[in-house]
């Protein structure tokens, strides 16, 4: 679980949607209705944010201090701070909308057949965002030879705007609903906002990051008061950082050139595969 | 945009999400809660909103040099 859900969770194919449906589909004893399941969740989710703050540690630093001098002199002056600033607006609409709404989404959460249907609908949300930006290249990178030509006329993560900053940042909300995938929306969300897609890639996980290790630090502890197996989930979580560091790597060098549509592709079959599988109980 | 009637405006917000954190931390509001207690959560988030608009508000005012 621990290598699946770090591996998963950065790719764009729903960690969560994968959680819920390989347990279920491959009869592990997981109980996804029980109380300690998120809370686990939750516990792979910070060996993930673990990884991100190892990559992009340095740049973490420069974000905190600019988010520090900015609210303090009250403006912007440099990319860092914009950057700070922008990922504030981002992660609230997210935070927001997962704590007010976090126990009727939860309901959710234990059905498998549900977490299939929204793996289809993420696929073909990742084929919708490359086709809309098919089109953006069309209109201003017809002239471009190579894909990395292609990149160059579209933007890096500090000059996204305010308003796009949390439109997709609200987009990270969607991915309570298991089978939607949070990097999914967010970098597709960020192409639609006009980002190169190793920036969509890049402001997608320092979006995900101060929203992941909130809701482990608001979840662990429940975890912490129940009877599961600490030694093991510790050791998944470990797991879950290796694969996501793994994944992180692998990704920003994909994005130099690469979309979204394997993806896409793959959530659409993965979708109505486990949907065959779980209705007729293979 | 600089608007000191708009950094007030913030500004108050930003006292109101305190109120409704500490509200919530003590567990004396239960609204879009899953049942009665404490629910530090809710607070935390509050609070980070209370700073998102305290800094809104730093940004929003009129700067005298």
């Amino acid at each position: 679980m621990g290598l699946l859900q770090g591996a998963s969770e950065l790719f764009p194919v729903s960690s969560l949607g994968h959680a819920v449906l390989v347990p279920s589909l491959l009869h592990w004893s997981f109980k996804q209705s029980d109380p300690s399941f998120v809370p686990f969740l939750v516990l792979l989710h910070l060996g993930t944010a673990t990884a991100l703050l190892v990559i992009y540690r340095d740049q973490w630093v420069a974000i905190i201090r600019g988010f520090f001098t900015a609210a303090f002199r009250g403006s912007m002056q440099n990319d860092n701070e914009r950057l700070a600033m922008l990922l504030l607006v981002g992660t609230i609409p997210a935070a927001v909308l997962g704590v007010f709404l976090e126990s009727r989404i939860k309901m959710l959460f234990a059905s498998p057949y549900e977490a299939a249907g929204f793996l289809i609908v993420n696929g073909v949300l990742m084929l919708v965002f490359e086709a809309l930006r098919r089109r953006a290249e069309g209109r201003v990178a017809a002239q471009a030879q190579s894909r990395t030509e292609q990149e160059e006329h579209f933007a890096q993560a500090e000059r996204i705007s305010f308003r796009a900053a949390a439109i997709v940042g609200a987009c990270q909300a969607l991915a309570f609903l298991p089978g939607i995938s949070r990097s999914g929306v967010t970098i597709g969300g960020g192409l639609l906002a006009g980002l190169r897609h190793e920036e969509a890639a890049r402001f997608s996980f320092l979006l995900a990051t101060p929203v992941i290790l909130g809701a482990g630090i608001v979840e662990v502890p429940q975890l912490f008061s129940k009877s599961v197996p600490i030694g093991e989930y510790l050791a998944a979580a470990v797991l879950a950082g290796v694969a996501a560091y793994a994944s992180a790597r692998f990704l920003l060098h994909y994005f130099r050139s690469g979309r979204l549509d394997p993806y896409g592709w793959y959530c659409i079959a993965a979708g109505v595969v486990s949907l065959a599988l779980l209705r007729f109980s293979l | 945009m600089k608007s000191n009637s708009l950094a007030v405006g913030l500004g108050v917000l930003g006292v109101v999400f305190i109120i409704l954190a500490v509200l919530y931390a003590i567990g004396a509001l239960q609204l879009f809660t899953s049942g009665p207690g404490s629910h530090y959560k809710h607070a935390i988030l509050l609070v980070v909103l209370a700073v998102a608009s305290f800094v809104g508000a730093n940004f929003a005012r009129v700067k005298t040099v």
